[in-house]
Parts: structure tokens; sequence; C-alpha cells
């Protein structure tokens, strides 16, 4: 019999929304409104606010336009961003992973980038790119694209051997290995890459915001915050959180679809 | 035809092939059995043109082997499908290499799939097949390329006995329809010579033709053709172990 705590070995089904899933996350999210709530009642401290206050907050902000302007401002920021880091994070994550010198050549600068706080680069972009969007498309880029092409590069460096051989002998040429074998084999931790790049997507956009923004939902946290209304920055983020869900519900539907083959009913794993 | 001559391969310090020459006819059905580590699947692999010869030569019809070619085709060990593609796409994948369109690559997958008994699996993907079954789509699309030479390396070895029984019945009559020349390496001295027109019997690494048998065809008196098959199964077994 199935429980709730019966551990997933196989997704049930095939369908990218299922009912009992949304039941569950929305229990889940309930749950931890509630407690946030309870918390909020007893502790009394003043930057953990009720939650009727957060929503009222976020309601009245989106009301005068100010969340909607700073919204538009973080989404056209986070989907150049995005869009730049995942094609030329996949992009190098193939090669990087593919050929041995490349690797040797490039590795380092991924190792680097991905032990060195991001935001240690703020002040190189300020100075290329000086104070606007470009300076915070490329720190989101550079938040983004990191972890995109390490986990595209494990993925295309781990191609079963046989497989790559397999269609040698068919007569495939370098770039069909790639497009029939290395790609579609690569695609499911691509996809985890690509999810994980998103989340980070969204961290490096709201630090960027912060420190060097003068429009976005980062900048107006900060404004908020430094006004010490508690309220309206979690009402913010709670847009923030709201617009993370979506975008890693879109991400998650699209792997679950391209990568159908592998929750197959009736397999053997 | 084949033609090996004087080949020898080296792997780092290790000496796999040493002068191996042997000479396949055009429609033979040849079985190579040795020790293990002796070098039949290095065999197959130059003849496929996955890698190249240090010293000798291979010739396919009086040409030189540098690469893969369309006049060959190979059934591995393992049934190496892609774990995303469907039994049909699976079949079809060489002749997709090769740029046939969607509907003539899928018109001769599926010729081949009812030759190998899968009809009705056409859309399942191989993680829902059984070993055999993988296997045969494995041959399936090898034979999709129409090629002249079939290399199969230890094809049924990981399918359980009943199985191999019924895919080297199926592949021997593939063979007599299709006269295909075909090079099959095994360590089962019954299958070798059970399928083969000739066994070539390796030496241990680094390895060589140690003795080649001509295995007469069944005819319809059968009493002698027995006696024949258990007299070169024991020379086979004989020189087997003296060689390890």
């Amino acid at each position: 019999m199935r429980t709730a705590l019966t551990p997933i070995e196989r997704a049930p089904t095939l369908t990218v929304l299922n009912l009992s899933r949304v039941r569950a996350a929305t229990m889940s999210l309930s749950l931890g409104l509630a407690i946030w709530e309870a918390l909020s009642r007893l502790l009394h401290v003043a930057f953990m606010p009720t939650v009727p206050s957060i929503v009222k907050s976020a309601w009245r902000l989106t009301l005068s336009g100010q969340v909607p302007e700073a919204l538009g401002a973080s989404l056209m920021v986070l989907v150049i961003a995005y869009a730049l880091a995942a094609s030329i994070g996949v992009l190098a994550g193939v090669l990087i992973g593919r050929y041995r010198y490349v690797a040797i050549a490039c590795d380092p600068y991924l190792d680097a980038l991905l032990g060195v706080p991001n935001l240690l680069l703020v002040p190189l972009f300020f100075a290329l790119f000086g104070l606007g969007r470009a300076t915070e498309i490329a720190v989101v880029f550079v938040y983004a694209f990191v972890v995109i092409a390490v986990m595209t590069r494990s993925a295309a460096a781990t191609i079963d051997p046989l497989l790559i051989e397999m269609a040698r002998a068919f007569g495939a040429s370098d770039r069909q290995v790639l497009r029939h074998v290395v790609l579609p084999g690569a695609l499911p931790t691509v996809m985890a890459g690509l999810r994980l790049g998103m989340g980070r997507a969204v961290r490096g956009l709201i630090n960027a915001e912060m420190l060097i923004g003068s429009i976005g939902l980062g900048t107006l946290l900060r404004a908020y915050g430094n006004q010490f209304d508690a309220a309206s920055v979690f009402g913010i983020l709670s847009v923030l959180v709201a617009l993370a869900l979506i975008v890693n519900g879109l991400l998650r539907a699209l792997d679950r679809r391209l990568n159908a083959w592998i929750e197959l009913p009736g397999s053997s794993r | 035809m084949i033609a090996l001559d004087g080949v020898t391969k080296t792997f780092g310090l290790t000496p796999a092939l040493q002068n191996f020459s042997a000479s396949i006819a055009r429609g033979e059905f040849v079985s190579i059995v040795g020790p293990s580590g002796c070098g039949k699947t290095t065999v197959l692999r130059l003849i496929a043109g996955l890698m190249a010869v240090d010293a000798g030569r291979i010739l396919i019809n009086g040409r030189p082997v540098n690469g893969p070619g369309h006049d060959r085709a190979m059934v591995f060990q393992q049934p190496t499908l892609l774990p995303w593609a469907d039994v049909l796409s699976s079949v079809a994948f060489g002749l997709e290499i090769r740029g046939v369109p969607r509907a003539e690559r899928e018109a001769v997958a599926r010729d081949l799939i009812q030759t190998v008994g899968l009809e009705g699996f056409e859309r399942h993907y191989p993680r829902q097949l059984s070993g055999g079954m993988q296997q045969r789509v494995g041959l399936a699309r090898a034979l999709a390329v129409n090629p002249d030479i079939l290399l199969m390396d230890e094809p049924f070895a990981s399918v359980d006995a009943q199985t191999r029984r019924g895919l080297q019945d199926e592949l021997a009559r593939i063979q007599s329809t299709t006269h295909k020349t075909i090079v099959f390496v095994t360590h089962d001295i019954d299958e070798a010579v059970r399928l083969g027109d000739r066994v070539l019997l390796m030496s241990p690494r680094p390895g060589r033709v140690r003795d080649a048998i001509t295995v007469p065809k069944s005819r319809p008196s059968g009493e002698e053709v027995e006696a024949d098959l258990f007299a070169i199964k024991s020379r086979l077994w004989t020189e087997l172990r003296e060689g390890a």
C-alpha cells in the first residue's frame, strides 16, 4: 500500500501535474505558514511579522506599482542572464566534458569560480560595465553559469563509452556522436544543473540588486530593510519565493517531459 | 573477403595480438574461440575499424580498413542500446546515422523487428525488455544497415541458456537466407561449432591463429556428422587446455 511516507522509487504516472502532488505540496506549504504564524504570535519579535501583515504589505506594494515595476526590472535581468548562462554553460560543459585539453585548460577557472564567492566579482564587473543593468546581468550570469557548466561537464564526461563506441561502429561522426549519444545521455543531469542554476540565478539577482541595483526586487528589499519595515521585506520576499517556485515548477515540468524515459512504467530499476 | 595478414596489436606494454593471420571468404560463417584475454574482441574491433593495427594489415575485398564502414556492422557483447530510444528508433539507429529519411528507415526497422520476433514491442524502451530481447534489438540494428559483414562479439553470452539456443537458431536461419559474412567471437565451443562453417582457435595472449577447423555441414545421413562434430569439439577442448 502507498502511504504518504512510501519512498519514491519511481513516479506513479507520467503526467506532469498530478493531483496528489499538488495536494501534498499545498499541505506542506500550509503547515509551514501555520508554524510561522504561531511562532510570530508567540515570540512577538520585531522582525517576524504575522502572515496577514505580510500578505497585506505584499498587496499594498503590488497596488502601489512598486512590486510590479521592480518585478519587471528583475525579471528582465533574470531572463537575459539566465538565457546566456544556460546556453553558454551547456556549451562550455559539453566541450570541457568531452575534450581532454579543453578540460585541462578550463578546469582551474571553473573550480575557482565554484569556490570563490561570486560577489567578489562585482567590483570587476562594476569596472567593466559601470553602474547599471549590465553589471547585474553579469553577476547573475556568473552565479548560474558555474553550476550549469559543472553539471553539464560531469554529465558529458560520464557518458557510457560503450554507447559511444557503438555509435562509432555505425559510422557516426564526432558531431553525430554528440547529437545522438552525448547530448541525450547528458540531458537528465543537464536539466538538474539548469534547475540548480535557476536557484542560484535568483540568489545572484537579489544579491546584485541589494548591492548595486537602482531598481528591482533586491533594491526594494534594501530600501524597506533600511526602514526596518519587516512586513514589507517579507512581503517582497514572498513575491520572490512565488517567482522561484513557479520558475522551478516550469523547469521541473520540462525535465519530466524531456527525460520521460527515466520514469517509464514497468522498468526494472 | 576479409584478409588479416600478420596483424599485431599492443596495448601499452601488453601485446594483444601477435602475427594474427586469417582469411575469411564471402558468405562464410567463421567462429573464433580462444582462452579469455587472447584478443578475440580485439580482432573484431580491428576489422570493425574501431582501432588501427600496429603492424600487418587487414584487407576487405582488397582494400585496407581505415575506420568503420558501411560494409560492416557490429553486434556487441552488451546490447549497448541507447536507454532513451525505443525499439523502433534503436533498430533504425544505423540508418539514421547514414542519413536515411525517417519513413524509409522505419520501414526497414519494422521489417527487421519482425525478423527477430519483436513485433509489438516497437514502442518499448530497453529497460522494459529482457536481456534476450535487448540482444535481439542489437542484432536487428546491425542487420538494418544491410552490411556485407556482420561482426559479433559474444552476442549471446549474457542471456540464459534457453534464450541463447533460440537466438542461435535465429542467427543460423538469418545467415542461411541472407548469406552474410559473419565473424562470430565466442568462448563457447559448442556454440562455435554449432554455428560456424569454420572455427578459428586462438592461442593465449598474444593471440594468433593456432588452429582452423572446417565444420562439416549436416547431411541427411546425420550420424557420421554427429561423430565428426564430437571429434572437432574434443580436438578444440584439448588444444584449448594445452594452450592455457
